[in-house]
């Protein structure tokens, strides 16, 4: 079966700072895919270029099979992109954003109104249907990237930290609704910073340190009989000083 | 009062501070200048008091909308330093009064008012003593009424009417500098007009004159003012922008009703755009209506083509404006944003522009083969420069939630904006060119040149700006990400000149447009129709050998300004920035 994801030696350099160094990585059909790394490890530089958002110095990344570079316009019809920290038509309501984005990628118009209504209920965006999103929190915004990405019910989901300044109760929510994604067959790949969350989601995982593959595999390969936690920690931390303090700080 | 002399204390430290710097050199050759200017306003209280009246009305512009045009005035003490006092507004308005009264501006203000005691004692005693309450008084007005205007304009831009209301005003102003000829010979045909004797400004000299009531009513204008000032201040603090307003559903079908309809909204709801959309509305009409003071309706239909060149230059960054959304565009290759945009910015500006064309060639009854062939060209010239230019010298623009208090500001380089303006400006005059040439030798040959070059670049720019969109998206997208422009791309840039070039640069923009289009595209017009001794345009003085020469050579002049200026700011690799 081809995998949903396959990044194949994907390589970006910013000037001196290789970010991203030949990276190989497989998502397989169905499976739940978590992918952590320390602040600036390259998870995002990552995630961008297997989607199409930054273009690699080198290696390439197919979505089913579609070169993303090759065939842009199969590829990025099948998947639903979360990036991290990007605008969106900012003086749309969510509902608009929606309109606008459903009929963007082809979908009837009556498809689209009731997508969105639905998605605006479910993440609970539907109190602001007055507000602009450029008025939005910063969890607000989370939602309604989520709910963009979801609309054309692509077969991969590929979310920067989906989780980032989202409520316990609408992190709930956001939760069941990827496992009914996966479950339903299709692919997630989600990067993020908080273990017990990928541990509870996941049933793959990726450790990227320094723009390299640390170990991949599914969640009990990677972890062994520890916790994901000591793993990470011991995988990417800095073994010959441990944890460094503040001497000034303490009175 | 203690409030007030602790103020005034603190604003002569601060000053005494600045005083000793570099800016010690700023401010003194603003002194300098100002000193000049005041007086030039003394010697025409020796004249005219008609010109005198004039002069103090011009001083009241320069205060009022100086603050405007540079930074918001000033603001050495900041009425936020002392919001944690509790202080009641009225008491810290009377202390930041008296403070705002030490200062340059003020002393040169006061020195210019010394007209009115020149006035004064030409007349007698009696006047001579009003006088000087009458220099307070004036001077307070000014400083008031530059304080009110300024908090005013700081309040209005946080909402839709301010922002139209500031636009229509910066495109008057704007419009009126670049017109400046009409009011000289205005002046000069009808003397001064009556009004500036009854502007605030002309009220301490009709005290001086006699009218005592002038006298009270300046009192009276102060305490208002002041009061006025102290709420403003109450104001400036909390204000926030309500959103409570009802949204229309969005009704599109299709993928270009998707990308105009989210469009319009973009423009309708951002206060920059209103901005911008007023302005250049405002500079249109009021540069083409100046002329109607001369009794002269010649310019009126050009109001409509003139809309479309500003609103196109202030469209510029089309792209640059919306920010990182681009990656929106990037995930759905298969849609063409280009187009839709054309679509939006073409739904939105040309029924103003058709409007302002038809109605007012109408009013002036042609040329009418002219401006309809003007018209078609330039708004497919825009329609398609838009986006090609926002694309291909793409200046990245701060995200729009990112943005910081003042709603103008939409990017950190203002001088790449600037650049792209008068680049906008010059190319889609250019394009306006063959149809006008036509239009002026053949008549009606010229609307169809119009629609073929307007349809042209609509669709041919259209299709490069796409083209480019879609080979290069990831690497805009990362020049909006990180503000910073990859070393392949060139810059436009103002602000890597020095600062003679810089002059150059502004001289060359701001007043090639006299040469070539009044002097010698609208003179050669005139020549071409006989129409002779026309107020100022030279050429048709000439006789009769030396008229189109004369108008070609005003013609070579415009174009070499703008072109001196351009090869200025030319695109260049970022790397010979340095050099430059
Ligand atoms: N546009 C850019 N220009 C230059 N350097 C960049 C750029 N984008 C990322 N980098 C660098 O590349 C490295 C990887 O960054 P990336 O954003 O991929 O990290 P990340 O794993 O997503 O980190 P975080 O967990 O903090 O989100 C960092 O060192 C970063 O400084
Ligand atoms: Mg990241």
């Amino acid at each position: 079966m081809t995998p949903a994801l396959e990044i194949s030696g994907l390589t970006k350099r910013f000037g001196d700072n290789l970010a991203v160094d030949h990276i190989d990585l497989g998502v397989p059909q169905g499976s739940f895919f978590g992918l952590v790394g320390q602040n600036g490890a390259g998870k995002t530089t990552t995630l961008s270029m297997a989607v199409g958002l930054l273009r690699p110095d080198g290696g390439s990344a197919r979505i089913f099979g579609t070169d993303v570079w090759s065939a842009p316009e199969r590829a990025k019809a099948m998947v639903g992109v979360l990036p991290d920290g990007l605008a969106m038509p900012e003086r749309l309501t969510g509902r608009e954003v929606l309109t606008y984005l459903g009929l963007l990628r082809g979908l009837d118009k009556d498809v689209v109104r009731q997508r969105a209504e639905e998605l605006l209920a479910v993440l609970e965006l539907d109190g602001a249907e007055k507000t602009l999103v450029i008025e939005y929190s910063t969890g607000m915004r989370k939602k309604i990237g989520l709910a963009t990405a979801l609309l054309h019910a692509p077969r991969l989901l590929v979310l920067d930290e989906p989780f980032e300044a989202v409520d316990p109760v609408s992190a709930a929510t956001i939760k069941t609704i990827l496992r009914g994604f996966v479950a339903g067959g299709g692919s997630i790949v989600l990067s993020s910073h908080v273990m017990a969350l990928v541990e509870q989601l996941c049933d793959h995982v990726a450790v990227i340190d320094k723009g390299r593959v640390a170990a991949a595999g599914t969640l009990d390969e990677v972890r062994g009989a520890r916790s994901l936690e000591d793993t990470f920690v011991e995988l990417v931390g800095d073994q010959d000083t441990g944890v460094k303090e503040l001497s000034w700080l303490s009175h | 009062m203690a409030v007030a002399l602790t103020m005034a204390q603190m604003k002569v430290a601060v000053l005494r501070h600045a005083f000793h710097g570099r800016r010690a050199q700023t401010a003194g050759t603003g002194a300098a200048l100002g000193a000049l200017f005041a007086a030039g306003t003394i010697y025409l209280a020796f004249v005219d008091p008609d010109l005198l009246a004039a002069g103090y009305a011009v001083w009241l512009l320069g205060w009022m909308l100086g603050p405007v045009f540079m930074g918001g005035g000033d603001e050495t003490l900041r009425p936020e330093y002392f919001s944690l006092l509790g202080l009641p507004p009225r008491r810290l308005a009377a202390g930041l009064l008296v403070a705002a009264f030490v200062g340059v501006a003020p002393l040169v203000s006061l020195t210019a008012l010394l007209g009115l005691l020149v006035v004064g004692v030409r007349l007698g005693v009696a006047n001579a003593v009003v006088a000087v309450p009458a220099m307070a008084l004036q001077l307070a007005v000014f400083v008031l009424l530059s304080k009110v205007s300024v908090a005013v304009i700081g309040l209005a831009l946080r909402s839709r009417l301010g922002a139209i209301a500031s636009g229509v005003l910066n495109g008057a102003i704007l419009a009126a500098l670049g017109q400046i000829w009409v009011f000289f010979v205005a002046f000069g045909q009808t003397g001064v007009p009556a009004a500036v004797w009854y502007l605030p400004s002309g009220w301490g000299l009709l005290a001086v004159q006699g009218d005592w009531w002038a006298l009270a009513a300046l009192a009276v204008l102060v305490v208002l003012l002041l009061g006025a000032w102290a709420a403003l201040l109450g104001r400036r603090a909390g204000a926030t922008r309500t959103s409570a307003r009802g949204r229309r559903p969005m009704t599109a079908a299709t993928v270009n009703g998707a990308i105009v309809a989210k469009e319009l909204r973009t423009w309708s709801r951002d206060l920059v755009r209103n901005h911008q959309l007023t302005f250049a509305l405002s500079y249109g009409v009021c540069f083409a209506a100046s002329p109607l003071i001369l009794g002269w309706d010649g310019m009126l239909p050009y109001a409509g083509p003139i809309f479309v060149v500003m609103a196109a230059a202030m469209a510029s960054n089309v792209y640059g404006t919306d920010g990182t959304a681009l990656w929106l565009t990037l995930m759905t290759p298969g849609v063409s944003d280009v187009r839709g945009r054309q679509l939006a910015w073409l739904s939105a500006q040309a029924p103003v522009a058709i409007v302002l064309t038809v109605v007012f060639t109408a009013i002036t009854g042609g040329p009418w083969p002219l401006m309809l062939a003007l018209l078609s060209a330039l708004l497919g010239g825009a329609a398609g420069l838009v986006p090609l230019i926002s694309v291909f010298a793409l200046v990245p623009g701060t995200d729009p939630h990112r943005r910081a208090g003042n709603p103008l500001r939409t990017s950190e380089d203002d001088g790449g904006l600037t650049g792209l303006a008068y680049l906008m400006l010059v190319l889609v005059i250019v394009t306006g060119v063959p149809a006008a040439f036509v239009a002026v030798r053949y008549g009606w040959a010229g609307v169809a040149v119009g629609v073929l070059t307007g349809v042209l670049c609509y669709w041919g720019f259209g299709l490069l700006a796409e083209r480019r969109l879609c080979s290069h998206g990831p690497e805009l997208l990362d020049v909006m990400r990180t503000g910073r422009k990859p070393e392949t791309t060139v810059k436009f840039r103002l602000d890597q000149l020095s600062k003679t070039q810089k002059s150059i640069v502004w001289w060359c923009f701001g007043f090639g447009a006299i040469p070539l289009v009044p002097q010698g595209i609208i003179a050669t017009v005139f020549v071409a129709n006989d129409m002779l001794r026309h107020s100022w345009f030279l050429a048709t003085y000439m006789p009769p050998g030396l008229r189109y020469p004369v108008a070609a050579a005003f013609i070579l002049l415009g174009l070499a300004m703008y072109g001196t200026g351009l090869w200025f700011v030319r695109p260049r690799p970022s790397g010979e920035g340095a050099a430059a």
